[in-house]
């Protein structure tokens, strides 16, 4: 509770340091707060308290998660040196924003209450909404934040609905009251508990990019600028899929519902993937094989083993550590093409700079889920319990769709390693590269002793 | 206090009925307000003071204001108003009386919800909203103050001038203006 008080203090103090301190301090105030947000966290540990009649509870799974979103935001911020270094206003503004976000991230990860949830569902989001229109110059950016408003106000009435009736049904918006009542419903009211309960599996869906409720993802993820990109299919992904798992961790979901989700998982993976193969845009590239991800990450939930939360906290983390690797290296790539996005732009990045290559390669195979990257451990333990759990066709299909989703990584990986006479000159900051070679690092030391990372 | 029902009653579905009737967009605002404002009134007599005010506030007063000004921006005339064609229409009136169909045959069946509370006519009364926001609501009541500024932070910052009017940028061979991509080169 206490770090989610300072990061909103935080984002205020950015707001003052924006008026009053040079640009160059912004970013280590924002790291600086944060680390201290995540000192709180830690003191926190092992105490299980709830706050305010039940409202918000900081248990195991909520602070574990949390502390991932703090660091993946560190990460970010890092990198954000560089990337605000030639925009002329409004820096302060977009850290601001992005610490608000963190708010409402934090609060999706230990809800107890459904206000809470939706409270920090439309905290997340209308920063987003304004930060991806954050180039105002760019038609592309205004028409990503336009869709992304949109849709996003629409899912939230769907979602405002399903709470209205799932209070409705049980006369209560805390979580634990209606887990009971899902367990033992009072007849004549289970209609109205199943439809509250769709449109808020539905809004949630529409947060976490899941098939049928993806169709803003590639638009905005192509038109927002990269830093934000990062910050939506990390941080918000991440904030997302712990809120959706904590709805549901200890439900009876009605069997139409628990029938939904299967479908929506195998709806996932496919189109996922195979809209994937098709994609020469490296941004839209991303926000395919992000929804791809969530498939295997719906995968997970269908049985909602007591393994589940450590196995969503490794994915989401190891998925976020090379999303965040990746975009860094496509705004240097993208700068040294002088704009274009397209995958061709890494062609002869070997030649000119062979780390980058070497960490932009581990960082792929990670994704596509290679062995002896973070990625396959991950990927590995999705498939385990969805086994586990007696989901056998829907694994078989996953596996199958992972060989699949291999070919669209591949071809981003042999642009890179195409010789050419002149590679692309990217310019690359120390910062940068620091925040590169920690993602690679990561990914590989996850792969390799996947101890490391638990929950 | 049955015929004031009646009465507000008869305003609000005659309002309503111009709403979607009017000729002209700004009739059509007008009536809305008066449709809100006799909402407001239903409220008033379900004793939900605090709902009536809010409604009054938000809704006939920051709404109807924007919806006003965005009818006035766009100079809606009948000449900009775009034709439907004949496909168009049928396929409304098909969908809107299956709808409405959907909605007879669920109200024939009915929807029994049994009430888990006993009816407290305080209730919607102001003093009892404000003892349960700033008590068992305290967390959301405050923590939303972090979506206001963030909202506000927002509009500041997608509104605000340029501080230094540059002339489009051009390609310095060809002479054309910059390309989206170019001009997308940061980021």
């Amino acid at each position: 509770m206490s770090a989610l008080i300072l990061i909103s203090i935080l984002g205020v103090l950015m707001l003052y340091a924006g008026l009053m301190a040079p640009r160059k301090v912004l970013a280590p105030l924002g790291i600086i707060g944060l680390l201290a947000a995540l000192f709180l966290l830690r003191s926190g540990w092992n105490v299980n308290t709830e706050f305010f009649g039940h409202m918000v509870q900081f248990d195991g799974f909520g602070l574990v998660f949390s502390e991932a979103l703090i660091l993946l935001t560190v990460l970010l911020f890092v990198f954000g040196v560089d990337y605000y270094a030639r925009l002329h206003e409004n820096v302060a503004e977009q850290y601001a924003l992005m610490l608000f976000s963190l708010v409402g991230a934090i609060m999706l990860t230990s809800y107890q209450h459904l206000l809470i949830l939706f409270l920090g569902i439309e905290i997340l989001s209308i920063p987003l909404y304004i930060l991806a229109g954050g180039k105002r110059d760019s038609f592309r950016s205004g028409e990503a934040a336009f869709k992304y408003f949109v849709q996003g106000s629409f899912a939230s009435g769907f979602f405002l609905l399903g709470i209205a009736l799932l209070y409705g049904s049980c006369a209560s918006f805390d979580l634990a009251v209606i887990q009971a009542y899902a367990s033992a419903p009072i007849p004549g009211t289970e209609m109205l508990f199943l439809l509250g309960l769709f449109f808020t599996i539905a809004g949630l869906s529409f947060k976490v990019a899941a098939v049928p409720f993806h169709f803003w993802s590639p638009d905005v993820y192509e038109g927002s600028p990269t830093l934000v990109t990062a910050f939506m299919s990390t941080v918000v992904k991440t904030a997302a899929f712990a809120a959706f798992y904590r709805l549901i961790q200890y439900m009876d979901l009605p069997k139409a519902l628990d029938m939904m989700l299967v479908v929506m998982t195998w709806l996932t993976l496919f189109l996922g993937n195979i809209v994937a193969l098709r994609q020469s845009q490296f941004k839209r590239l991303m926000a395919y094989s992000g929804i791809a991800h969530t498939g295997f990450l719906l995968l997970a939930f269908l049985g909602r083993d007591p393994l589940t939360p450590s196995v969503l906290f490794f994915y989401t983390v190891t998925y976020s550590i090379a999303t965040v690797g990746l975009f860094v290296v496509l705004t240097l790539a993208k700068r040294a093409a002088k704009g274009d996005e397209n995958i061709r732009i890494f062609k002869g990045l070997f030649r000119s700079s062979p780390w980058l290559a070497i960490v932009t390669m581990l960082l792929l195979l990670s994704l596509a889920g290679i062995p002896l990257t973070a990625g396959f451990v991950a990927k590995y333990r999705v498939f385990l319990i969805g086994i586990e759990s007696g989901f056998l066709k829907t694994t078989a299909f996953a596996v199958l769709m992972a060989l699949v989703g291999i070919y669209y990584y591949v071809i981003v990986i042999r642009e890179a390693f195409t010789p050419r006479d002149k590679g692309p000159q990217l310019v690359v900051s120390p910062l940068n590269w620091l925040v590169i070679s920690f993602c690679g690092i990561a990914v590989m030391l996850l792969g390799l002793f996947p101890g490391l990372l638990h929950l | 206090m049955l015929y004031l029902f009646y009465l507000i009653a008869a305003i609000s579905v005659i309002s309503a009925l111009t709403v979607v009737s009017a000729k002209n967009p700004v009739n059509s605002v007008i009536a809305l307000i008066l449709c809100f404002l006799s909402i407001a009134g239903h409220y008033v007599l379900l004793n939900a003071q605090f709902l009536a005010m809010v409604h009054i506030i938000v809704y006939t007063g920051a709404i109807m204001v924007l919806f006003l000004f965005v009818i006035m921006l766009l100079n809606l005339n009948r000449a900009a108003e775009p034709m439907k064609t004949l496909g168009t229409r049928v396929a409304a009136v098909l969908s809107g009386g299956l709808f409405f169909l959907t909605l007879l045959a669920a109200l024939r069946n009915g929807i029994s919800v049994t009430a888990a509370n006993a009816f407290d006519p305080g209730v919607g009364l102001v003093h009892s909203v404000g003892m349960s926001l700033f008590s068992e609501f305290l967390l959301p009541f405050e923590i939303s103050s972090v979506l206001f500024l963030s909202a506000m932070v927002g509009v500041v910052m997608l509104a605000k001038k340029e501080k230094t009017w540059t002339p489009p940028v051009r390609n310095a061979f060809t002479e054309k203006p910059l390309t989206e991509h170019e001009l997308d080169a940061e980021g």
